[in-house]
């Protein structure tokens, strides 16, 4: 549980749109739908992502409301992903080329050959690579608008952005200091225009 | 003009917005109204980053240390740089939060709340409850201290007071600065 256990970092969003009215009927459908599914052994897919329990991330079954802590929507985003090290991959391609250069009795290999027997080498080796799992905690108060999530990785906050959308149909904003301004003219009842014509101060000419 | 380019061009408010801060709370002025007769204080402590951007490059310069003697980062305002990342603490009451913010997205980076009471074992909702408490209150006092800032940034009294002392507290490492400041 990244943010609620000891040190985090996180990035703040504003759900763009307000709720509809029948918002919780199907929550758990919404969620289910795009909740985590782990990489297939036999599969060489390289990543997954999805929603589990932010309390548990083996549990991605959401099978009751454990997603649901008013006025909360919390889950983690979990991230599983494959690699095959680089150096295996090189002593491993060094070894096949051998091979084959000794089996078909040839001197050299043309460059498409040799990355022919690079990608079929890393496929071969990723089917033998255990997964990397990583979890990072959302945290939506849907009362507000406001969500925290756990990582400041603009692709990871980005993949984040879009599985929210699909999965709740509702647009994500990143603050920032102009949306935060804009929030505080709001609420000061200062029009935004304001903000348009402003330029950075200029400390140099003032000293 | 479109929110993306409206966001770039006001990039500027974040590195404004730290620098004030730092300026305030080395001149004694980091205490700050955030609800109902609650009072935030804040200070930077442990490391400042400054950059600064010109034709011959970028230029980063990390400080870390005590700010009072953070006199390598003072100086380093003085040569236009820019206050782009620091660590800042909070005090609010009994209670004190750490985080490092930065200037583009005032995004809270290695955030740390003040302990939790509740039991992991016994209550893990209470637990829960209790930090997200105490995340949305750090964040909701830093948000109001911001709404401050750019009050006064966007009011006559910045060009007329806030600024120029600003200015002022910039020169004071300047290499031309009377002797007992260097």
């Amino acid at each position: 549980m990244g943010l609620i256990s000891g040190s985090t970092s996180f990035t703040r969003y504003l759900a763009k749109d307000s709720l509809p009215e029948d918002f919780m009927k199907d929550l758990s459908e919404k969620i289910t739908r795009h909740s985590f599914q782990g990489l297939d052994e036999q599969s060489v897919d390289e990543r997954s992502f999805g929603w589990v329990n932010i309390m548990n991330m083996f549990d991605s079954r959401f099978a009751g409301l454990e997603f649901l802590k008013e006025p909360y929507i919390t889950m983690s985003l979990r991230v599983d992903e494959r690699k095959v090290p680089a150096t295996a991959l090189k002593q491993h391609c060094l070894e096949a080329e051998e091979r084959i250069k000794r089996d078909e009795n040839l001197e050299y290999l043309p460059k498409n050959r040799r990355l022919d027997i690079k990608e079929g080498v890393r496929m071969r080796l990723l089917r033998r690579a255990i997964p990397a799992s990583r979890c990072y905690d959302m945290v939506w108060n849907y009362s507000t608008g406001l969500v925290i999530f756990g990582s400041t990785s603009n692709r990871i906050c980005d993949e984040f952005v879009e599985l929210f959308l699909k999965t709740f149909g509702i647009e994500l904003l990143a603050i920032c200091p102009y949306i935060l301004a804009g929030r505080a003219l709001e609420k000061q009842g200062t029009s935004l225009d304001l903000l348009d014509g402003l330029v950075p101060w200029d400390f140099e000419q003032e000293r | 003009m479109h929110l993306l380019e409206k966001v770039r061009e006001t990039e500027f408010l974040g590195r404004e917005f730290l620098l004030w801060l730092w300026f305030r709370a080395e001149t004694e002025r980091g205490f700050f109204d955030v609800g109902e007769k609650e009072r935030a204080e804040v200070w930077f402590d442990g490391k400042i980053t400054l950059r600064s951007e010109n034709e011959k490059g970028v230029e980063t310069i990390i400080c870390s240390g005590n700010t009072s003697n953070m006199r390598e980062a003072r100086f380093a305002l003085t040569e236009e740089k820019k206050v782009v990342q620091a660590t800042v603490k909070l005090a609010m009451g009994d209670n004190q939060w750490s985080f490092t913010l930065d200037s583009t997205w005032l995004n809270f980076t290695t955030f740390k709340s003040p302990r939790v009471v509740q039991d992991r074992e016994e209550d893990p909702d209470g637990v829960f409850y209790e930090k997200i408490f105490l995340m949305e209150k750090a964040i909701s006092a830093m948000d109001k201290i911001y709404a401050s800032f750019i009050k006064l940034r966007l009011s006559p009294e910045w060009d007329n007071k806030e600024g120029p002392e600003l200015a002022g507290w910039i020169s004071l490492y300047c290499w031309d600065a009377p002797a007992p400041y260097l």
